[in-house]
């Protein structure tokens, strides 16, 4: 009787001990992939900088095997569909998807899970159950920069929302973000609306076409990468300066540095991290080593204000995004978006 | 004076056919604000209009070169040219010249490398100046990734300056249009452009060193890309990966909607401005109304098909 205990004892702490003692080792002869689908942005350039600098430290640290990264050429989801099957082909174990479309890729996706590959998708996410999303919310970011408006124009104001490209699924839920904030705030009236499509330029191409009908504008809510574009629009047409609201971007927030120091400009910025890559990558890694998650995970956003202007441009490399280093920890903290 | 005559004369002018639209549009837009603003209007509508036409001249001396004549390197050209230009002006007013003579090297090695790919490799035009553009795309990646320099000041009030309103741009872009018309029209060069669109083997046995003009047109379609690209880059402040993104179809579309033939061998540089304006004032008409973005782009797709099926009203009457 003494000894059965005894060998129960061990027995059970042994069990115990086993996920703990593998908890480093399992994932060390694995490999991720990170399928990515356009990297002519700068937003785009930080994402896949972040993706390379995580993974070559975690490479090097023995946690993973091995994890490149393949863009496709042109943009389109025929061809990130091949590239999949390709990676499923070359025998990864997990695939991290920054998606040209949420559900051109879906076919491609299911086969991945189906030869039991874990399938993570970040930023242009994918709607097939089986794999993993991690998004921001998009709108809120919206609602958030009309929360600050409403802050800062209590009397009312007249706003120009520039939107981006149309047709991509963020711009339609940053969109709702600001309408949801239009009709929450009445003192806030939408004058007008362009689509700048996350290019510098071609925001101020479209806000310098519309200016000239439009009535005096207060504040001008962006999306990110068009903020620049849009002041100088402004400053061509010789307009009195809105207040714009950023998306973290380096010649952004430049600018708005500028503008404080001259004339004591205030704004406010929002926008994804595009260090979101790092992040899908430990996500992906834990998910090897066995852990579980829910499907649908939220990336917090990043603000910036009027107080943390100076110190988020401090070190921030010329051309690039404020972002934040993640680490494997952060992981645990990742929350699921609340049921809509 | 009758009526089918005075109809032939302007059938005969195709370029009049995208002023009237530019117009058209104009007075849409001034009629549904009453007014107002249409100084600031006109003036903007200048401005990106320059940028257009100096793409579109390059492009149109490549498509009259003849059928599958067509440089599609230009936006990636474009972003190039602006990071190399801004890098070398490191935005001093002193290393204005060296910037411009960097990005009108680039543009000559652009051009002779498309030739090359064309002429030694024997690579259809399209696809050898698209693939070109990869390679130009992923150098201005790999050169540019963090270029966000302010252009010198001399050369941001040169891009952005006005004179009673008239954007300096499109006072140059003006001028420059005017030679682009004389050396098609009146040289030797651009009479032996026309003959090669028109019919290759003839003009090659009439004596047109044919080659030669191939080479000089691709050659000149990327230097003016090259130097729309570090004017756009001046006039927005700064060079960008995605600026020349928009200037792929639109170097095609003031060709074609300016009268010139998609087929080769008949050109119109006026109607690049018409063609130029009204694509600009087009999106600005839209955009004052209010339209969403998908109203918008069906629009703007039935305008355009409206408008080129009434250039080509032309070609019923070449017959050929």
């Amino acid at each position: 009787m003494e000894r059965h205990t005894l060998r129960c004892a061990l027995l059970s702490t042994a069990l115990l001990i086993t996920p703990f003692m593998h908890a480093q080792a399992d994932t060390a002869d694995k490999t991720i992939a990170l399928s990515n689908n356009y990297a002519g942005n700068s937003w785009r350039q930080s994402m896949l900088n972040s993706w390379q600098q995580t993974t070559e430290q975690a490479v090097k640290d023995g946690v993973i095997a091995g994890a490149d990264s393949f863009t496709t050429a042109e943009n389109q989801a025929t061809e990130q569909a091949a590239q999949i099957q390709n990676l499923i082909l070359q025998g990864y174990n997990a695939i991290v998807i920054n998606a040209a479309s949420p559900t051109a890729l879906n076919g491609a996706v299911k086969q991945a899970c189906d030869a039991g590959i874990v399938v993570v998708s970040f930023d242009g996410i994918v709607t097939e159950p089986c794999a993993y999303r991690i998004s921001m919310d998009f709108k809120q970011s919206g609602l958030d920069g009309m929360d600050y408006l409403a802050k800062r124009f209590p009397d009312g104001a007249n706003v120009l929302e520039v939107r981006g490209l149309a047709g991509v699924s963020v711009d339609g839920m940053i969109h709702s973000g600001v309408v949801a904030g239009a009709s929450k705030h009445p003192q806030l009236k939408v004058v007008g609306s362009v689509n700048g499509n996350w290019s510098q330029t071609a925001a101020q191409k479209a806000v310098a076409g519309i200016l000239p009908s439009l009535p005096k504008i207060d504040a001008v809510v962006t999306q990110g990468d068009d903020g620049f574009g849009v002041a100088q629009a402004f400053t061509a047409a010789g307009r009195p300066l809105p207040v714009i609201i950023f998306g973290n971007r380096e010649e952004e927030l430049a600018w708005w540095k500028k503008q404080k120091d001259a004339n004591g400009y205030q704004s406010f910025s929002i926008s994804s991290a595009p260090s979101i890559s790092s992040l899908s990558f430990w996500v992906a890694q834990q998910l090897l080593d066995g852990k579980q998650l829910p499907h649908d995970l939220l990336s917090p956003a990043i603000s910036v204000t009027q107080d943390t202007l100076e110190s988020s441009l401090k070190g921030l490399e010329k051309g690039g995004i404020v972002s934040q280093v993640y680490s494997v920890d952060d992981v645990a903290q990742l929350k699921s978006p609340a049921p809509q | 004076m009758n009526l089918p005559i005075a109809l032939n004369r302007i059938r005969s002018k195709p370029w009049l056919w995208s002023f009237l639209a530019a117009l058209l549009v104009w007075l849409a837009t001034l009629g549904f604000t009453g007014g107002e603003g249409a100084a600031a209007l006109t003036s903007s509508a200048l401005s990106f209009s320059a940028f257009f036409v100096i793409v579109g001249v390059g492009q149109m001396f490549v498509i009259t070169t003849g059928p599958g004549n067509i440089d599609l390197s230009i936006p990636a050209n474009i972003a190039l040219s602006a990071a190399v230009g801004m890098k070398l002006m490191d935005s001093q007013n002193s290393l204005i010249a060296l910037g411009l003579a960097g990005v009108l090297g680039i543009g000559v090695l652009v051009g002779c490398a498309n030739y090359g790919l064309i002429r030694l490799l024997r690579i259809p035009p399209i696809i050898a100046t698209l693939s070109a553009s990869f390679l130009l795309q992923s150098m201005a990646i790999a050169y540019g990734r963090s270029v966000r320099i302010a252009p010198p000041e001399l050369f941001y009030q040169f891009s952005t300056g006005r004179w009673l309103g008239i954007p300096y741009l499109a006072l140059a872009v003006a001028l420059f249009t005017v030679l682009a018309g004389y050396l098609l029209t009146r040289t030797r060069y651009g009479r032996w452009t026309l003959a090669i669109g028109q019919n290759m083997r003839a003009a090659e046995l009439a004596g047109v060193r044919v080659e030669r003009v191939r080479w000089a047109t691709y050659v000149l379609s990327a230097v003016f890309a090259s130097v729309c690209g570090v004017l756009l880059a001046g006039f927005s402040g700064g060079a960008s990966l995605s600026m020349g993104e928009e200037y792929l179809l639109a170097s095609i579309a003031v060709v074609v909607i300016g009268g010139t033939s998609v087929a080769g061998g008949f050109s119109n540089v006026p109607g690049l401005w018409g063609a130029a304006l009204f694509l600009y004032l087009l999106v600005s008409m839209l955009n004052t109304f209010g339209a969403s973005a998908g109203v918008r782009l069906i629009l703007t797709g039935v305008i355009i098909i409206a408008v080129i099926a009434a250039v080509s009203g032309r070609k019923t009457l070449r017959s050929l």
